[in-house]
């Protein structure tokens, strides 16, 4: 094998690459362009339906209900600590439920004055529309209101017996944050970016490698080739390497493209959900470990994905050999998706795509355990090898090289 | 005369399946040798062999002094290669950079490559689509590239599967010119063919091969004589038929 003939089929395969629309379009721009605006768009989307839920929450009495004295009590008092509740005086409030005018009818029984007088509890019905999401979540508004409507009544009631209130709280729970103060919230980046990173590195040069090997067997370039020169590890380092250098594009592209939507819309990055880069801290040798264990996935499915792309004998065989391989990797990587760092178990860390997921959570999360770094990195040198044995194994296979 | 091509009892087996059957012939310095059989019969597979993208079950084959098995480096050196059918040419390259590719791979130097370029362009009158890339040339030009791209490296043995095959009159003209022209220049060829015609036009010698056996040997007038007929289709079917 010499090192010359390697980097002439890289520079070519790379040159090759670079001017094959279907390469550039799945590796470059859908990863640059469509997830970050599927981010950008679902985080508005989040966000404004959790705008919406709780701002202009409209609300009627019943018809029952619909006394200046009710209407002064639920005003002035139940609703008045939340001014995103607003009472709207309607003459058929279940119709205006029914039209989307109002999420939520409150209705007060009609003895409520004198049960009030008398401390007795009285009955607050609340109806709303269990199939309209805003409605039900007027609902629960309505209801903390009335909650904390009826807490003041208590206190007020105690207080007048004499007593201090805080007999009725013989227990106070006090929960605190034991966690750096530094430390934010940061639970969807660590389920998203982990899981982004593992899927692009390891899907991300099955484009390269169907063309490199299957397209060449199909366009006849391919036995032209093999009477050159070079050996054929030579030739196969070569593709090897342009298809793990494509890998490493797609997560790039992917990159760029996240950055940019983060300067437009920061919530962008976590879909508005949590607080985004705010309170990362990163550890630097963990970040290279990381790194070092993402590139080693990149390397092991390159191996798979070339050797899969040789023994296809058409573009189309490869397609679906390599389609069934992105299904197979989802399967770690949806595993892992929503665990937390602190969740991760060392066999996680000794299996590919779940490895480089769990490496990136634990980098995130700040809670460092260096020894599953180092025996991620570890087991996934070893696949990089065993995949990469395997493609030059098959490449020197007659039955496979010459199916057709 | 120097013998440039040594095939010795040569076996090419695929599982149960023999391939190529124990042939033996050898092919001297600026001859063209035909290898005549019907599809299936063990040309390709030979050719491959001789190419060392095949190794040999058992049998030997050396060119221009080198074992196929023992120095397969030096063996593909010494080689150009011509399929027939696709031309085989990289469609997202130019022409130049199809030549190029060949050319490093096979040892040549930058400056080299950019002469040899300039030579084989004038020779093949390709000036003005040299710099185009394959996928806009018409099947024409393709093919003169990928004449072009075969002998970049000088080689000094050529070997052609079925150059012809799937090609229209004028093109297989062309392919037969450029036999010629690798013979003027001194080159040993290996030509694999079915069509009688053509192995009557261009081969100093021939090898019919029958279900991996090589069942006759010799120049085409030897073989006329030799059998009493003079139509070489004749011969081959009754040659063909009676095995």
């Amino acid at each position: 094998m010499k090192l010359k003939h390697v980097m002439i089929v890289l520079r070519k395969e790379i040159k090759d690459l670079i001017r094959d629309r279907r390469t550039i379009i799945s590796s470059i721009v859908i990863p640059m362009i469509l997830i970050p605006l599927v981010n950008i768009v679902m985080g508005g989307g989040i966000q404004k339906f959790e705008q919406d839920m709780n701002e202009n929450v409209t609300v009627a009495l019943s018809q029952s209900s619909n006394t200046a004295e009710i209407r002064e009590l639920v005003r002035d008092r139940i609703l008045s600590k939340n001014p995103n509740i607003i009472l709207v005086d309607t003459d058929d409030p279940v119709k205006a439920l029914e039209n989307n005018e109002i999420r939520c009818i409150i209705e007060l029984e009609s003895s409520y004055k004198e049960k009030l007088e008398e401390g007795k509890p009285i009955r607050v019905t609340l109806q709303y529309d269990e199939s309209k999401s805003k409605s039900q979540a007027a609902a629960d508004i309505v209801a903390w209101a009335v909650d904390e409507f009826s807490a003041e009544v208590i206190e007020e009631r105690i207080t007048a017996l004499g007593l201090d209130p805080a007999i009725l709280q013989p227990v106070q729970i006090e929960r605190m944050n034991i966690a750096p103060n530094d430390k934010g919230n940061n639970m969807m980046l660590e389920m998203m970016l982990p899981f982004l990173i593992s899927m692009l590195v390891a899907i991300g040069g099955i484009p390269a490698a169907t063309d490199i090997v299957a397209g060449e067997k199909e366009r006849n370039t391919f036995e032209p080739l093999l009477t050159t020169m070079p050996d054929r590890g030579s030739l196969l380092l070569g593709k090897y390497l342009a298809v793990t250098l494509f890998s490493f594009v797609s997560l790039v592209a992917i990159m760029a493209g996240l950055s940019i939507g983060y300067m437009i819309n920061p919530n962008s990055l976590t879909m508005g959900v949590d607080e985004g880069l705010k309170g990362i801290t990163l550890e630097p040798l963990a970040v290279v470990l990381a790194l070092l264990i993402t590139i080693a996935l990149g390397m092991t499915f390159s191996g798979i994905q070339i050797a899969l792309s040789t023994i296809a004998k058409s573009y189309k065989e490869a397609q679906t050999y390599l389609s069934f391989l992105m299904l197979a990797t989802m399967i770690p990587g949806y595993a892992t998706m929503f665990m937390q760092a602190s969740d991760l178990s060392p066999v996680m860390f000794v299996l590919p795509v779940m490895n480089t997921v769990a490496a990136f959570k634990m980098v995130l999360s700040g809670s460092i355990n260096y020894f599953n770094l180092v025996l991620a990195l570890a087991t996934s040198i070893v696949f990089v090898a065993l995949t990469l044995a395997f493609a030059a194994s098959l490449f020197k296979k007659e039955k496979v090289m010459f199916r057709n | 005369m120097e013998q440039m091509i040594e095939v010795t009892e040569l076996v090419k087996k695929f599982g149960d399946f023999t391939a190529v059957d124990n042939i033996s012939f050898s092919v001297s310095k600026g001859e063209i040798f035909g290898l005549l059989g019907e599809n299936g019969a063990g040309k390709t597979t030979t050719l491959r062999m001789l190419a060392t993208m095949l190794r040999p079950s058992s049998g030997h084959a050396v060119l221009k002094g080198y074992d196929t098995q023992k120095e397969p480096e030096k063996v593909r050196a010494q080689i150009g290669i011509l399929f027939g059918g696709e031309t085989g040419l990289y469609d997202r390259l130019t022409v130049a950079e199809n030549i190029t590719y060949f050319g490093e791979l096979n040892g040549m130097s930058k400056d080299a490559i950019k002469e040899r370029i300039r030579q084989l362009a004038q020779a093949f009158g390709m000036e003005d689509f040299v710099n185009k890339r394959a996928s806009k040339l018409s099947k024409g030009m393709k093919q003169k590239a990928a004449f072009a791209r075969s002998i970049v490296h000088d080689p000094d043995i050529m070997l052609f599967d079925e150059p012809t095959s799937g090609l229209d009159v004028t093109a297989a003209r062309d392919v037969h010119d450029f036999i010629l022209r690798c013979r003027s220049e001194g080159k040993t060829i290996v030509f694999s063919s079915h069509t009688m015609s053509e192995v009557e036009k261009l081969c100093d010698r021939i090898g019919i091969i029958h279900k991996g056996k090589l069942i006759e040997c010799g120049t085409v007038d030897e073989l006329k004589k030799k059998h009493g007929n003079d139509n070489l289709e004749e011969l081959f079917v009754r040659l063909v038929g009676a095995k």
